[in-house]
């Protein structure tokens, strides 16, 4: 048996290394830098440079109120629709399902600097089709990169363009794993489809929701793509400035690598904070 | 309590038919089982019953009242699903509740039903118990429960027992059994085991490919079976088929030669129109039906081939010629080993079937 498991681990070896070299180094390396002074040469200890700025960073402040503002507006309502578009898929009556399937994924296979640009068209204050059609029902066009709330709204409706039909589909899965003959039982109870959707479907759904929303909140908190490519790097003024955007900012751009650290392990304790809370919130009773 | 009547009852799934015209009467307070092999349309036929599947052509009336066009809920049945069917986030007292509580009915008088159901089946411990932390046996009971609070006119079971080990199936047997004098309902019962149908019916409805092939009563299906399907359908072990052909008419008798017997010879007095002479005919008999050598009208030497001993009667799987036989012996006749030796059959413990399987009598 220990011959067995020598020549297993012999096997793991390689990917063991490159994860160690890659994974887990940079994750050590990255807390220890967090408390280093790292704009100066050489880099020195400084345990509260980098988490004392923290504290009293405006532009944190500013990034982490971003961040949770789209993550409680955002997250609920994609989930929401994802729910939604779940059941609409796993209707008998809906015809052409997989193509379906596919148009709801396909936002996730589509390269993010392509949609991005065609979000930046669609929005775009003098020929975006969204300000065509608000004009065309009699509405006042919208600048949607100069203002911070519609900016704001766009970042929250494009992330939700790109992953609602994804988490539809993980949610289509946990529906299908529900057995038809409980609505079978529950329609011959005289329980109507509304009743049976609130008090059978979104029970029996939990668990798969909440690994959506736990999912989400992770990429939530990590959301860089969107304010940096559709509103130009958190715009306007830093108005969609995420904690993300933040950290590449001054990691990449300011070269603050002990800075950066100590806002990724910041941003890495509040997603795991929030969501071992919401874990806690929807724990199933015993 | 109502009576159910199916009248010419068709069921398609798009062109494909399932059911072909069937004609049912169960009165009130029967306990009527559909049985038959897998994909003879009898689990779609209750479900026509219970309103879960629209019924392509045909009748069903229960309690007097055409039912086609009403709504499950509306039919007065409660059905018990093979899966149990239990809502798997709710308690066991929940489960019993839930149509009660969604359809606004007093308080006072759930709790009343939801006693009365968990003292019938005795899961007043388990009230507060969800279905994952249940037994096979339990998750059955609560859901026969279920079916019980919603005081319905006809009970439906689809292959409730099906999930259950054999020593918990023969108590649910029981049971329900139990249940139905109880409550005095009418039940329709789905199965595709011959035994429970035999045990809880008052009336056995035989179902294959989609026909209905014979309405009785579990001992003249087994003694008096329309047809060969019938015949070797019920009865376990299965009745055996011998090979025959009439060589002789005389008197209102036919006598048949068994084909791979070495010309053995058996006279069978009829009473309905006799076979042509010269035609290929089955010869069913039951494996208690065969005596020692010498006490039957005809003798054929067997060979054993393999013998199950189940205590008080051994069944031996005996090769005679090109046919196996299945013979039951008493245990202490059964020498263990192959062996020859010699069975008798009597004419008057013999069916007689004709080359398409219908009944001579």
């Amino acid at each position: 048996m220990r011959y067995r498991n020598a020549t297993a681990y012999r096997f793991l070896t390689p990917y063991l290394l490159i994860f160690a070299i890659f994974w887990i180094w940079p994750i050590i390396s990255s807390f220890l830098i967090s408390f280093q002074a790292t704009r100066t040469v050489p880099w020195r200890f400084a345990p509260t440079f980098n988490w004392g700025r923290l504290i009293g960073d405006p532009a944190f402040f500013n990034a982490l109120k971003n961040t949770l503002l789209i993550l409680v507006i955002q997250v609920p309502v994609m989930i929401s629709l994802a729910v939604v578009m779940a059941v609409l898929l796993n209707s008998p009556l809906l015809k052409a399902r997989g193509l379906y399937r596919f148009a709801f994924f396909a936002p996730v296979v589509v390269g993010e600097v392509a949609y991005s640009a065609v979000f930046r068209l669609m929005f775009s204050l003098d020929f975006g089709i969204v300000n065509k059609l608000l004009n065309s029902v009699g509405l006042e066009k919208i600048d949607w990169f100069s203002n911070v709330t519609p900016a704001m709204a766009l970042i929250m409706i494009a992330v939700t363009w790109r992953w609602a039909g994804y988490n539809a589909i993980i949610i289509l899965a946990g529906l299908q794993s529900i057995p038809d003959d409980v609505y079978e039982a529950a329609t011959l109870d005289r329980v109507s489809k509304l009743k049976q959707f609130f008090y059978i479907t979104l029970p029996l759904l939990k668990p798969v929701i909440v690994f959506c929303a736990v999912l989400s909140i992770i990429g939530t908190m990590q959301l860089f793509t969107e304010p940096f490519l559709i509103t130009e790097r958190g715009g306007p003024g830093g108005g969609t400035e995420t904690l993300g955007l933040l950290l590449y900012r001054q990691g990449f751009r300011s070269l603050n690598f002990g800075y950066a650290s100590a806002i990724a392990y910041t941003m890495a304790g509040l997603a795991i904070a929030i969501t071992l809370v919401q874990l806690w919130l929807t724990r199933e009773p015993k | 309590m109502a009576a159910v009547t199916l009248t010419n009852v068709v069921k398609r799934f798009g062109t494909f038919e399932v059911v072909h015209g069937a004609n049912i009467d169960i009165t009130d307070g029967e306990f009527v089982v559909f049985v038959g092999p897998s994909g003879c349309g009898k689990s779609t036929l209750l479900r026509m019953v219970a309103g879960l599947e629209d019924i392509s052509g045909g009748e069903i009336a229960i309690g007097g009242k055409v039912v086609n066009d009403v709504e499950p809920a509306d039919r007065g049945i409660a059905m018990v699903f093979q899966s149990y069917a239990l809502y798997p986030h709710m308690t066991v007292e929940q489960n019993l509740s839930f149509g009660l509580r969604m359809n606004g009915n007093p308080k006072a008088d759930t709790e009343r039903r939801v006693k009365r159901a968990a003292e019938i089946l005795c899961i007043d411990e388990l009230m507060q118990r969800r279905p994952k932390q249940l037994s096979g046996g339990q998750r059955q009971r609560v859901a026969i429960g279920r079916a019980i609070v919603r005081e319905p006119q006809v009970f439906l079971f689809d292959e409730p027992l099906s999930n259950l080990d054999a020593e918990l199936r023969v108590q649910m047997r029981v049971e329900i059994s139990r249940l139905h004098k109880e409550l005095g309902v009418t039940m329709i019962y789905v199965t595709h085991d011959q035994t429970e149908a035999m045990t809880l019916a008052d009336r056995i409805v035989v179902l294959k490919a989609g026909n209905v092939e014979q309405i009785g009563a579990p001992l003249d299906l087994y003694d008096d079976p329309a047809n060969r399907f019938v015949a070797g359908f019920i009865g376990s072990p299965k009745m055996n088929f011998i090979a025959a052909k009439v060589v002789d008419l005389s008197n209102s008798a036919a006598t048949v030669e068994l084909v791979n017997h070495g010309g053995a010879r058996l006279r069978k007095p009829l009473c309905g129109p006799l076979p042509a002479p010269g035609a290929e005919v089955v010869l069913g008999v039951r494996p208690e039906h065969f005596f020692e050598a010498g006490e039957g009208d005809c003798d054929i030497p067997v060979k054993a081939d393999v013998a199950e001993h189940l205590g008080s009667v051994s069944y031996v799987y005996a090769d005679a010629g090109p046919e196996e036989l299945i013979i039951e012996r008493e245990a202490r006749r059964q020498r263990a080993g192959s062996d020859h030796f010699t069975v008798s059959i009597r004419a008057e413990r013999s069916l007689l079937f004709d080359k398409t399987g219908a009944r001579i009598r």
